[in-house]
């Protein structure tokens, strides 16, 4: 980059899209979102777990915004859904893990509200639960960075 | 060992060595479009080998087919991941290496 005239580089080109990462992208979005889903619930009986599920949702909207921009992206995953993705996520948690303190239960007692098969759901849902967090908060921060690199190239 | 077993190997066998090529073509290539070509078709070749050697061993169903849809995604994404990386950098001016040209 050093050898580059820097009037040359200032010049902003319209980023021109790939139609084979589009293409790609779109194809592979759906299937990676279930897979997402798919890890989430798994963590219950094998390997897998919200952090895990969480991350490969995160990345597939990292994936959306390097193919369709970042500006598209975050108009289609709004600030107000990742904070309200997040919240979610701890609330459902503290339904589910603090909850039962309430009802003179012991923390993550499952059982306590008296649901069927209380455990399992108990799990899932706390998985759910830490793989929308992650998943909100991990895009979030990819977002926040993207904004802050073109309000740095701004103040050039 | 039965046939099916020493065919697993083979195919897993293979399948390293085209990763081995591809770990060696990442490190002794010049520039980053010929790493990218090494790479990419060399891992893919054996990753999805590979995988063939996994669903020999598995005689069930459910696995076999979710090393089916594995390798159809790693056929889908690993070319589109590297077609990615060298369309970035053609993106952002980095020279192609040439032969005889100044090497750095």
């Amino acid at each position: 980059m050093s050898n580059h005239n820097p009037e040359t580089e200032r010049v902003e080109r319209p980023y021109t899209e790939s139609s084979v990462i589009m293409t790609t992208v779109r194809v592979v979005a759906p299937f990676v979102f279930t897979y997402g889903l798919f890890v989430m619930f798994h963590g219950a009986s094998s390997s897998g777990g919200g952090f895990q599920g969480g991350a490969i949702v995160a990345a597939m909207v990292l994936m959306l915004a390097f193919a369709f921009g970042i500006e598209p992206t975050q108009r289609w995953f709004k600030n107000t859904a990742i904070v309200l993705l997040a919240t979610g996520g701890v609330l459902a948690f503290l339904f589910i893990g603090v909850g039962p303190l309430l009802l003179d239960g012991t923390f993550l007692e499952y059982s306590a509200y008296g649901f069927k098969k209380a455990p399992k759901y108990g799990i899932e849902g706390v998985e759910l639960g830490i793989g929308a967090i992650v998943a909100s908060v991990i895009s979030g921060l990819f977002f926040a960075i993207a904004r802050g690199f073109e309000y740095t190239e701004g103040q050039q | 060992m039965s046939l099916l077993a020493w065919s697993a190997v083979a195919l897993v066998v293979v399948g390293l060595f085209f990763t081995i090529v591809a770990a060696v073509g990442l490190i002794r290539l010049p520039d980053l479009y010929t790493r990218a070509h090494a790479t990419s078709k060399a891992d893919t070749l054996g990753t999805l080998l590979t995988l063939a050697g996994v669903a020999v061993v598995f005689q069930s169903g459910v696995p076999r087919i979710k090393l089916g849809l594995l390798a159809v995604f790693m056929l889908i994404t690993t070319p589109t991941a590297t077609h990615a990386i060298t369309r970035a950098a053609h993106d952002q001016g980095i020279a192609p290496w040439v032969l005889g040209g100044d090497e750095e």
